[in-house]
């Protein structure tokens, strides 16, 4: 193994520089701190290395981790051996998933952080509150909208709480496909809207949106259009003069001191060196599967468990959502095109069904959109003939007649639910892949039959003359939404962290993705995700490096 | 060792009209296009055969050279470190998968027929790619139904496939991935079906490309959502103007 010489410390190491890692790299350098982000994927810059190639993004997993190097397992339940699977793989680069995504970033709602309060205790769920309310986190999903960039209508959503400011940016106008669906939604009284999106359509912060190709869900984009970290806080971060990237970097452990304090971090870089980046604060942002992955690799002394470990609950409680969806097919003998493979992936959705009815059979709810049905090779289209006449056929027949309407299912958290370390599996680096344990409750599968079931009303209601409704029967991890696994909460023996994200065993250890999310909710969670990390980023920079403490009071 | 963001652009586009294979042999070139031509048959369009399918499957197969096309689709990323370990092991199972389900497929139509699978008519080699999938051949998609589904993964890698998914799928590739990877000729896949792609991969990248046209150009906010004219807090647009193209 090389040997380097090693790096100074500084303020703050950030592992993982997707959303969260780069809003705490954006707001800590911006606050003067020194701040050192590493990342174990490459850094890949978008307008050279993106483009509109449907085989190699979609098929061959270009920015995607690739599972051989980098598996994950899957189990159902404690008593079978996880069996190899790519579970929720967000890609792992400069960036993130802010790389490949779609970009819906709808706000969440009040009720998403009082579910315990709302809903008692749930059987075979473990229902908590969040340490604190969409009140003391407006602000920031206020920033994030103006800071990185997104675009929607503000009013248009009848549902949305309070908002302090509207959008910095109109969304692009319907597609054919999502005209129909607010038709239909106008006709049964259902309140669409442009789902708000992380792109902007003007020169918002002098950015140069141009990408009208279609080329949208899973794909990097060339141009300004599309909002992601790798092109907006991280090259902001830079520009301070106070942050240094250094990608091609695995950390493997969190190192803690005789004090009990995390002292840095050890990574492998690019030559195989192995390397102590010391910083008075370490923050985690990998996503959740592998936040927690690296803080149970992180075994001492003092934690023979794992880092920040002393309640048990790292990995535990894992929430993960599923896409669900039906397609809608028209007749192309008579209906225009509604040319499903274009626009930006998603155009008008509803959040109308999305707080609790009973009477519907299960608590919460979800999003739903209107969205394409992608490209050629991969049409969504469950039931698509393999091959023959038959193949060729409906391919000819539907592809510009079809469109989809789906939902961000909001599954319920259970404490067996969870990431662990794999006894069995390795990675390329030789170190224990993480292993999801993860069935669905009963109100996940019963929530995901009746929004799907509605789905198929708007689509018959928007004229479709076939529809394929696709249900929950488990979690395939088809998003790379990721969460609860270091819940946040007031109580150490309750919670991996406080509500500041900050770990209640390791003081300078602070968890800024998903992993504190106690519940899941039923939005894309990313702008809160982005929110939540520049909110506690702002308390490390103006209390926890200052020396001083704030504390919340409990929410009523 | 270099990172993904510094790999080379070596070689060209894939000539879809070359009959030179670099992994089959004569033999299996020559099933694999007429098992090709029976996944997307030629009708009144052209068909995987024309689209020159063969051509795609004999590159991927061939190694490490032709697995990511350049951003730009001016020739194909040099695969290197971690990588290029990973995807020759992938490609190393891919080509056992092939040989051994090619012979398979003429073992079968021996069995059956006395012949190879390429002397076979149309009817007796779809007779034998039932027996080797082991399934019924697919029938048409029908409007006026409802077709129940449960979830599944949003995208398609080959990792695991046995020998007759896998190549139904890189068919399906071959007829419609970009024609830098040798298939779909002329953009012979995308006309089928009425994909208005882009002439290049580079156009994607450029705004040249756009699918402007395929949005919604007669609407107006305030029609589609009607809330907003409930409400006093924010500006009521009527459309998204100053859009770039």
């Amino acid at each position: 193994m090389t040997s380097k010489v090693k790096p100074a410390p500084v303020d703050v190491v950030i592992v993982g520089l997707g959303a969260n890692g780069g809003t705490a790299a954006k707001v800590l350098s911006e606050a003067g701190l020194k701040v050192v982000g590493l990342e174990r994927g490459p850094w890949l810059k978008n307008d050279k290395h993106y483009s509109g190639d449907e085989l190699k993004f979609v098929n061959r997993n270009y920015m995607w981790p690739d599972s051989k190097l980098t598996p994950r397992t899957v189990r159902r339940s404690e008593t079978e051996v996880a069996e190899p699977y790519p579970f929720s793989m967000t890609p792992q680069l400069v960036g993130g998933g802010t790389n490949h995504w779609a970009g819906w970033v709808p706000r969440p709602r009040e009720s998403d952080f009082m579910l315990r309060t709302l809903h008692g205790d749930v059987d075979g769920a473990s229902l908590a509150d969040w340490p604190f309310r969409y009140d003391h986190l407006e602000p920031y999903l206020t920033k994030i909208e103006w800071e990185f960039g997104v675009s929607g209508i503000a009013g248009a959503d009848k549902t949305e709480p309070f908002r302090s400011k509207p959008y910095p940016s109109m969304p692009l106008p319907p597609t054919r496909w999502g005209k129909k669906f607010y038709d239909a939604c106008n006709k049964m009284g259902i309140n669409a809207f442009p789902i708000p999106h992380a792109s902007v359509t003007n020169g918002h912060k002098d950015r140069n949106p141009f990408n009208r190709t279609s080329f949208w869900n899973q794909y990097g984009d060339p141009s300004g259009a599309r909002s992601n970290t790798a092109t907006t806080f991280i090259p902001e971060a830079i520009a301070t003069g106070n942050f240094e990237l250094r990608s091609e970097a695995f950390v493997r452990e969190v190192v803690v001191g005789k004090d009990g304090k995390a002292t840095g971090v050890i990574y492998v870089d690019e030559d195989g060196a192995e390397i102590q980046q010391d910083a008075k604060v370490v923050i985690l942002t990998l996503g959740a599967i592998e936040s927690a992955r690296l803080m149970l690799m992180s075994k001492s002394s003092k934690f023979p468990e794992g880092i920040a470990n002393s309640s048990g609950l790292v990995g535990k409680n894992a929430t993960f959502h599923e896409y669900l969806f039906a397609i809608g097919f028209f007749d192309k003998d008579i209906d225009d095109p509604v040319y499903g493979w274009a626009g930006n992936y998603i155009s008008g959705g509803t959040m109308d069904f999305y707080e609790t009815d009973e009477s519907r059979g299960y608590i919460g709810g979800s999003i739903t959109a209107s969205s394409q049905t992608c490209h050629p090779i991969n049409m969504v289209f469950p039931g698509r003939p393999l091959w023959g006449q038959a193949l060729k056929d409906s391919d000819r027949t539907f592809f510009s007649h079809a469109m989809k309407i789906g939902l961000i299912l909001h599954d319920l958290p259970q404490e067996a639910n969870r990431v662990d370390l794999d006894p069995n599996v390795k990675d390329y680096m030789g170190l224990p892949v993480a292993r999801i344990t993860h069935k669905a409750h009963a109100n996940d599968v019963a929530m995901g039959k009746w929004q799907v079931d509605k789905n198929v009303e708007i689509l018959e209601m928007a004229g479709a003359r076939k529809t394929i409704p696709v249900y929950l029967d488990q979690m395939t991890g088809n998003t790379c939404h990721q969460h609860g696994t270091a819940r946040m909460g007031f109580d150490p023996a309750k919670s991996v962290l406080n509500e500041w994200c900050q770990s209640h065993d390791v003081e300078n250890l602070f968890v800024l993705d998903g992993s504190g999310f106690p519940t899941a909710t039923g939005v894309n969670p990313t702008l809160t995700m982005m929110a939540n990390a520049w909110r506690c980023s702002d308390y490390i920079a103006d209390y926890y490096l200052k020396g001083r403490e704030m504390r919340l009071e409990q929410p009523k | 060792m270099s990172s993904k963001a510094d790999w080379k652009t070596i070689l060209e586009p894939v000539n879809p009209d070359s009959n030179e294979p670099l992994f089959f042999t004569k033999h299996e070139w020559e099933t694999v296009e007429a098992i090709a031509a029976r996944i997307i048959p030629t009708d009144h369009d052209p068909g995987a055969k024309e689209a020159r399918a063969v051509v795609f499957i004999d590159r991927y197969l061939s190694g490490i050279s032709y697995i990511f096309a350049s951003a730009d689709g001016s020739g194909f990323l040099e695969i290197d470190g971690k990588h290029a370990h990973s995807w020759r092991a992938r490609i190393s199972d891919l080509q056992k998968i092939y040989r051994e389900g090619l012979l398979v497929v003429d073992e079968v139509s021996k069995s059956t027929y006395s012949k190879k699978f390429v002397a076979l008519d149309n009817d007796s080699q779809d007779a034998v790619l039932v027996k080797v999938s082991s399934q019924p051949k697919p029938g048409a998609v029908n409007l006026g139904t409802t077709e129940p589904a449960t979830t599944f993964f949003q995208f398609v890698s080959d990792d695991g496939l046995p020998f007759w998914p896998a190549i139904c799928l890189h068919v399906k590739q071959g007829f419609y991935a970009d024609p830098v990877y040798g298939g779909n000729k002329n953009h012979m896949g995308w006309k089928v079906i009425g994909f208005d792609g882009p002439e290049s991969l580079k156009d994607t990248m450029d705004g040249t490309y756009t699918t402007a046209d395929k949005f919604t150009g007669d609407y107006n906010w305030g029609d589609l959502i009607p809330v907003l004219a409930n409400q006093s807090n924010f500006p009521v647009p009527v459309k998204s103007e100053g859009l770039y193209n």
